[in-house]
């Protein structure tokens, strides 16, 4: 029973670890129809930020590697993306792919190939028990800090103007600017959030790894771009579901596959992931054969 | 600035897609304070002029709006020169209230401190929207939506509206609520372009009616034309 509990509350963080990698991906592709796959470098951007900063004390190191990731992520959008506009979303990602590889490339220029490491809020690294069962305090740490962010972007998209004009936006983006939505405020918007959530994501994975090589964030945005389109990353409750379910299973395979098949467990992972696509080609929570936006 | 100057002016549109003209050098008036009517078969061209006014897709010629040249502006800033559409389909945001899509329609004001009198307005000229304003938008009726859709555009308090097939899957009562609500729209001094398949009805209601055959102005047509057997036949099949 206890073993069960421990386990539930790993797959419940891994799975908003990944929700939220998903999230990040999701709010720039309801509004561009850009899947990023170089969120894995705004991610490892965020990690190495924290891994080299983390000595100044985390109320420096956290909001530092914050600033990182927006700036990336921004940086991505001005000198990348806002030049493709016309693009399909194919070439999107393709081009996203492109940026990604060339990311990793100057990581590795710059760090080497070796991992960098140091003890990212080591204290989180240990167990707390709870009527007996022993829990790690990162997992409720990642479980809280998720539910935070998602309550405050919950927030933010139904309180504010400029939330619910994402929101819009993200829903059709055409109709949003012929009722006067700026095209730019609110892809900026998605790309600014999406690098916060890339930065709580590499603020957990950091934390749990200790260690950063140039190709950090690139598992974990795999992972997260499967949940997406699972989830039906048209919709941005879409792409966080998904992005939840996938780390879920996948950790609740590594807890409860027998110790020789465990090595398996993405692949039993992408097998539920191609029956659902078989299914539901539209993504889970999409109604219908979801929008396709020319 | 004369009123006579007032409205949309457009001269020499032209639209192509991948080099294959869509809309061949038309010319139209829009005057404040009446409402004109595009009429014509599929694929005519109408929704392109219509999208090409609003720069949502790339057009050749002259766009006048209260007689400044709106060339070369985005989507977003056409609505801020004083022209909304209504899309083809309504397109309202479905997930999202109706008091949340009369919010949006409000971003693209140039005078934000008449939100609060616009959305009085509105909700006037619309009750049924006051009722369900916390309804979600998805759950209206087709007519409903169509009144949230123009309730929306007429939130950034346009001097041009133009809709996209307005009666568009209503049904005759829907269209008659509509085209009642244009018609106090039109008596406000907006300038009204409306886009539909309905060649009788919209003859009969706007006060001049242009025919869009490929891509290129045909007929122009008076309300007493409406009835005129001949006339229709000529604006359809040429």
């Amino acid at each position: 029973m206890s073993q069960l509990l421990q386990s539930l509350v790993d797959a419940l963080s891994a799975g908003a670890t990944l929700g939220l990698a998903a999230l990040a991906i999701g709010l720039v592709f309801g509004v561009i129809r850009l899947a990023n796959f170089a969120t894995g470098e705004i991610i490892t951007a965020g990690a190495y930020t924290l891994i080299f900063t983390w000595q100044l004390g985390w109320y420096i190191s956290i909001p530092f590697a914050i600033i990182v990731a927006v700036l990336l992520s921004l940086l991505m959008e001005l000198s990348v993306f806002s030049r493709m506009r016309a693009a399909t979303p194919a070439t999107l990602l393709i081009a996203s792919f492109g940026l990604s590889f060339l990311l990793q490339r100057v990581y590795e220029l710059a760090f080497t190939n070796n991992v960098q490491t140091a003890p990212v809020a080591s204290e989180l690294a240990q167990s707390i028990s709870i009527g007996g069962v022993r829990i790690q305090m990162l997992s409720v740490a990642t479980i809280l800090l998720a539910a935070l962010l998602l309550t405050g972007l919950q927030l933010f998209l139904t309180r504010t103007s400029l939330g619910l004009q994402l929101k819009a936006a993200a829903a059709d983006f055409k109709t949003a600017r012929l009722i006067g939505i700026p095209a730019s405020r609110v892809i900026g918007l998605s790309f600014a959030l999406s690098g916060i959530l890339a930065a709580a994501v590499a603020f957990v994975t950091t934390v749990q790894t200790g260690a950063v090589g140039p190709t950090f964030g690139v598992p974990i945005t795999i992972l997260a771009l499967v949940g997406a389109v699972i989830g039906g990353i048209d919709k941005i409750s879409g792409a966080l579901a998904g992005g939840f379910l996938v780390g879920f299973a996948t950790s609740m395979l590594a807890s409860w596959l027998p110790q020789d098949m465990s090595n398996f467990k993405d692949a039993y992972v992408f097998m539920l992931v191609i029956g659902v696509l078989l299914m539901r080609p539209q993504g889970l929570l999409i109604r219908g054969r979801g929008a396709v936006r020319t | 600035m004369s009123n006579a100057d007032k409205g949309l002016s457009v001269v020499d549109l032209t639209v192509a897609y991948n080099g294959v003209p869509a809309v061949r050098g038309i010319s139209l008036e829009v005057p404040a304070g009446q409402a004109i009517g595009l009429i014509g078969p599929n694929g005519a061209g109408k929704s392109s002029t219509l999208l090409s006014i609003m720069g949502a897709i790339p057009r050749g010629g002259t766009v006048l709006v209260d007689g400044i040249d709106i060339a070369g502006l985005p989507p977003e800033k056409v609505v801020r020169k004083g022209v909304s559409l209504v899309p083809e389909g309504r397109h309202v945001f479905a997930e999202l209230t109706v008091m949340d899509n009369l919010r949006l329609g409000a971003v693209g004001r140039r005078d934000k401190s008449g939100y609060a009198e616009a959305l009085e307005n509105v909700l006037a000229l619309f009750p049924i929207l006051s009722e369900f304003s916390a309804r979600q938008a998805g759950l209206l009726s087709g007519g409903q939506q169509q009144q949230l859709a123009i309730g929306r555009s007429l939130m950034a308090d346009p001097d041009v509206l133009m809709l996209d097939e307005p009666s568009l899957g209503l049904s005759p009562t829907a269209v008659d609520a509509v085209f009642e609500a244009l018609d106090v729209i039109r008596g406000l001094g907006k300038a009204v372009l409306v886009v539909e398949q309905r060649a009788e009805f919209t003859i009969a209601f706007c006060d001049r009616t242009y025919v869009l055959h490929d891509g290129e102005i045909t007929l122009t047509l008076k309300p007493e034309d409406a009835n005129n057997v001949d006339v229709l036949t000529q604006a359809y099949f040429g």
